[in-house]
């Protein structure tokens, strides 16, 4: 079978910068995935590659089977793959209900404007259905629709950009840094709901995480990004326990490996 | 009073002229971060057109004509002040559109000389009302101002287009994210900000004829009328655009009253409106701070 997310040997340039050089990654459908690595290994560029907001200097990008390189992000927004940004990005002055709708805009809106237009934001019909679904998994949005999407927590705003994703019904959920910047008991309830995703619905996942703890408990397979070039790949098992790896993202496998001596 | 109220009438309309250009501003600044210095090219290139359409067609259809030309003018000055790389600042683009009004002014001086433009108002007759006059073409100038303002405002907020325009100047990248394309946001921004300001001064150009250097003096009205609401209020740029043209009459009527300054009160009528502007703008941001 053919992985829904094929990556081959990407290259992304920034000037004379390479932030990714030569990087093969794939993932099989409802597969949980995770891209670690310190910051700057080019996780985040790979990604933005992927997702058609950065045109790669090399490489191919298929989705689904379909080579969709270079692409423009709405068009790999309706073939299934749906990026949630790193930092909680939401549309600070619009309300969080038009945020949710809005994250179906590449998929529904844009074919049909003009009559999207004139019914008052699209509270109909598939759509209305579909938020309605969102609303039932994370019933806090439904408590905040109306409010502006900036004047919400961070775990909240979180909240609403995963929402947002999910409105275009993605196949494949890419999370960028999900945990940064947020507290420990909301990272822990958006693992748990991103695992009910997975798990429940079928979503296969992509995460990109610094947080390589957090990373190996919710995916069952990893790769080791680091300065552009990918490094290790492997299941978490396997990774949790390589040395290299404890050393540099678990905090420091010498302790360990000194009490085990003694 | 009746000179008083005379001249809040026609203060009313020219401020509606202003308030176009600025609502105008303000849309494309919330939409897509960009300061839009063209806006004034584009009013007076709709006041030239105009003058130069009205003998062969009849008056709406050539209005009509002009406002899309213009708005179509517009929609290529945001597709390129946009960028056409990733990473285009908003100084940049700025200075595109700087250019572009340079590069409109100049055209507009070959192509009509250095002369003062206008023609006929829709109707010769004025209404009397107490003693004070009101033309038709001053009620059509405030009436189309408050149906666009009206319009833009609730276009924006109330239909997910508009809404995905204002998502844009949110967040573009989020906004790429999810499907909406920045080009296209700012080509359909600047084109309806471009019609708005063409609109403004089709109208205006019988009370208010225009030079091909009239750009100045109506961008800066629209900037301070814009100012007034911080660039992104469309309410507030009206009810600026009006507070403005209002200042500027009650400059030039009683200008003359004030010692040393007699008939020159003209020239300084701008320069008065801009300072009093200033201090109404002052006086609403410490308003808002204190809320």
């Amino acid at each position: 079978m053919t992985p829904f997310l094929d990556v081959d040997g990407l290259v992304v340039q920034y000037g004379q910068a390479v932030a990714v050089d030569g990087v093969s990654v794939s993932v099989a459908h409802g597969e949980r995935v995770a891209l670690i690595g310190p910051n700057g290994a080019g996780k985040s560029s790979l990604l933005n590659a992927v997702c058609g907001l950065v045109k790669p200097a090399a490489g191919r990008v298929r989705v689904d089977g379909r080579d969709l390189t270079g692409r423009k992000p709405g068009e790999i927004v309706r073939a299934g793959l749906t990026q949630v940004p790193e930092g909680r990005q939401v549309f600070p002055t619009l309300q969080v209900e038009t945020n949710l709708l809005l994250g179906a805009y590449g998929r529904e809106f844009r074919r049909e404007l003009v009559s999207a237009t004139l019914r008052y934001l699209g509270r109909r019909g598939e759509i209305a259905e579909r938020l309605e679904r969102v609303y039932s998994l994370m019933p806090r949005l439904s408590e905040l629709r109306d409010r502006p999407a900036g004047q919400t927590s961070g775990g909240e705003q979180q909240m609403v950009a995963i929402g947002r994703a999910l409105m275009a019904e993605p196949r494949l959920l890419a999370v960028d840094e999900l945990s940064l910047g947020l507290g420990p008991l909301v990272v822990q309830s958006l693992t748990e709901f991103l695992f009910r995703l997975s798990d429940e619905e079928g979503v296969t996942l992509l995460l990109v995480e610094q947080n390589a703890a957090l990373a190996f408990e919710l995916c069952t397979r990893a790769y080791v990004l680091e300065a552009g070039r990918l490094v290790l790949a492997g299941s978490s098992e396997e990774l949790r326990r390589n040395a290299d790896v404890r050393s540099v993202y678990l905090g420091g496998p010498t302790v360990t490996d000194a009490e085990l001596d003694r | 009073m009746t000179e008083l109220l005379q001249l809040v009438v026609i203060g009313l309309s020219t401020g509606s002229a202003f308030a176009l250009v600025g609502i105008g501003l303000v849309l494309v600044f919330r939409t897509t971060g960009i300061v839009n210095i063209a806006q004034g090219a584009f009013a007076v290139l709709g006041g030239l057109f105009m003058v130069a359409l009205v003998d062969d067609l009849p008056g709406v259809v050539a209005g009509l004509v002009v406002v899309l030309i213009v708005g179509l003018v517009g929609s290529i000055v945001g597709f390129v002040a946009v960028g056409f790389r990733r990473r285009t600042t908003s100084v940049a683009s700025l200075i595109i559109t700087l250019g572009f009004a340079l590069l409109i002014s100049a055209l507009s001086l070959l192509a009509f000389g250095d002369e003062t433009h206008t023609y006929a108002a829709i109707s010769a007759h004025a209404w009397e009302l107490g003693g004070v006059l009101v033309q038709p073409q001053h009620v059509a100038v405030a009436g189309v101002t408050l149906a666009s303002s009206v319009l833009l405002a609730l276009g924006l907020q109330r239909t997910i287009a508009g809404q995905a325009l204002v998502a844009s100047g949110d967040s573009r990248r989020v906004a790429e994210l999810v499907g909406i394309d920045p080009r296209a946001v700012a080509a359909i921004a600047f084109a309806v900000a471009a019609a708005l300001a063409a609109l403004g001064w089709v109208l205006m150009t019988p009370v208010d004829p225009v030079r091909w250097d009239s750009e100045l003096r109506i961008v800066l009205n629209g900037f301070a009328a814009a100012a007034f609401g911080g660039l992104v209020s469309i309410r507030l740029a009206y009810l600026g655009g009006l507070t403005l043209g209002v200042a500027e009459q009650l400059v030039v009527g009683y200008g003359d009253a004030i010692p040393g300054i007699g008939d020159q009160a003209r020239q300084y009528e701008l320069a008065a409106a801009l300072v009093i502007m200033l201090v109404l703008i002052g006086w609403r941001s410490r308003h808002e701070v204190h809320e």
